[in-house]
């Protein structure tokens, strides 16, 4: 089906959105040069997507920024539908014929579903002293193993340093639960869908991401603002956005 | 390239732009997936990957929380624990030596059994040791 003239070139897909948009110019994508960014189009969909030389392998850090910072922007203006990185078909005649046309009903549904709602990501970290106090002061258990490892040699004290371990590593598990039903039980009424992140470090405090309507992002930042507030010392929060729906797209829905 | 995202005043609650880390975290395991795509190989992630998320609770997370609390003590010991002393000697010291921290120095032996007293009055004063 795709054409097979040039070899070299294949098309990398960023994702997919409305088809009235309109791109700025020099705009590049992933690859090594970067490809130029262009539109494909069919009906009312279009796909972003740049060239790359199927040949040479992708997943630098500079790929890995450009994938999503070409999501990002283009989130922050219209509906986009986020692929997830290293999507690649063979031509732009591929994109339109391929993966536009055959999904285009649950394409369109989905776009008009995110139009008007921009994803954040609220992350938090627990502040490395501060948490490992707090476990050892609501926990005699945790003391007692403390007093009997300090000084001692590791290799002779390995059982007491990893029941130690585990005890704070439970700790701050419990712990990071209750903050994220905190979070979330906050942004309830500023977000309109939120999914919780799995942790990615074990100093995770939060990490959830929110599906937030346009001009509905102030209330947003300020009720994190306040819990950052709140939790100043113990935790400290970041908010990641606005970014392209990631959490909220490739799970097919079920009827369509 | 421009994005929308907004640095915003220096204020920690504000949108800022993405780590690599979070880039990872979002585009990797995140966003449509597509069946008939040609495969293109991918290089570098795999090592990216695996320090940028997942978090297993293993023996050597568990290692790691213990040498922080170790080094806890270690700058705790640093600042010197003035107050905390004072406060001790104060409330009275009820601490029992175990016998495995005769190295130990007093002041960190006592920082312990500050911190167990402060446990008991937090959760309201009538501790029952």
């Amino acid at each position: 089906m795709a054409s097979s003239s040039d070899q070299q070139r294949a098309s990398y897909v960023y994702g997919i959105l409305p088809e009235d948009i309109e791109l700025g110019s020099d705009m590049t994508g992933v690859g090594d040069p970067p490809g130029r960014l262009r539109v494909v189009r069919s009906d009312d969909l279009a796909a972003l997507v740049s060239d790359v030389d199927p040949a040479r392998p992708l997943g630098s850090p500079d790929d890995l920024r450009a994938h999503k910072e070409i999501l990002d922007a283009s989130a922050a203006e219209v509906p986009v539908l986020p692929l997830r990185f290293g999507a690649v078909l063979a031509s732009d005649d591929a994109v339109a014929t391929e993966l536009l046309q055959p999904f285009h009903d649950e394409f369109s549904a989905a776009l008009e579903q995110l139009d008007g709602l921009a994803e954040y990501v609220v992350k938090g970290r627990y502040v490395g002293p501060r948490i490992l106090e707090e476990v050892l002061s609501g926990n005699p258990q945790a003391q007692r193993l403390r007093e009997e490892i300090r000084g001692q040699d590791a290799d002779a004290t390995r059982d007491l340093r990893i029941q130690l371990g585990e005890i704070i590593s439970d700790a701050i598990s419990a712990k990071r639960e209750k903050d994220t039903r905190a979070l979330q039980d906050l942004m309830a009424d500023h977000c309109a869908a939120s999914f919780e992140r799995e942790p990615t470090h074990e100093d995770d405090a939060v990490h959830v991401a929110f599906l937030v309507e346009t001009g509905q992002e102030q209330d947003m930042e300020k009720a994190v603002e306040a819990l950052a507030r709140k939790w100043e010392g113990h935790v400290e929060l970041h908010v990641l956005g606005p970014m392209a729906a990631y959490d909220f797209v490739g799970t097919t829905q079920p009827g369509g | 390239m421009t994005t929308a995202v907004q640095p915003g005043g220096g204020n920690a609650a504000r949108p800022s732009p993405s780590g690599l880390a979070d880039v990872i975290d979002t585009i990797l395991d995140k966003g449509l997936v597509i069946d008939a795509y040609v495969r293109v190989s991918l290089v570098g992630i795999e090592l990216l990957t695996i320090d940028a998320r997942v978090v297993v609770a293993s023996v050597d997370t568990y290692l790691r929380f213990a040498e922080a609390v170790n080094r806890l003590d270690i700058s705790q010991e640093k600042e010197g624990l003035p107050g905390l002393v004072g406060k001790l000697e104060e409330g009275g010291a009820k601490h029992k030596t175990k016998g495995a921290i005769e190295a130990a120095g007093d002041k960190l032996r006592d920082f312990a059994g500050d911190a167990k007293e402060r446990a008991y009055s937090s959760r309201g004063r009538g501790g029952e040791d």
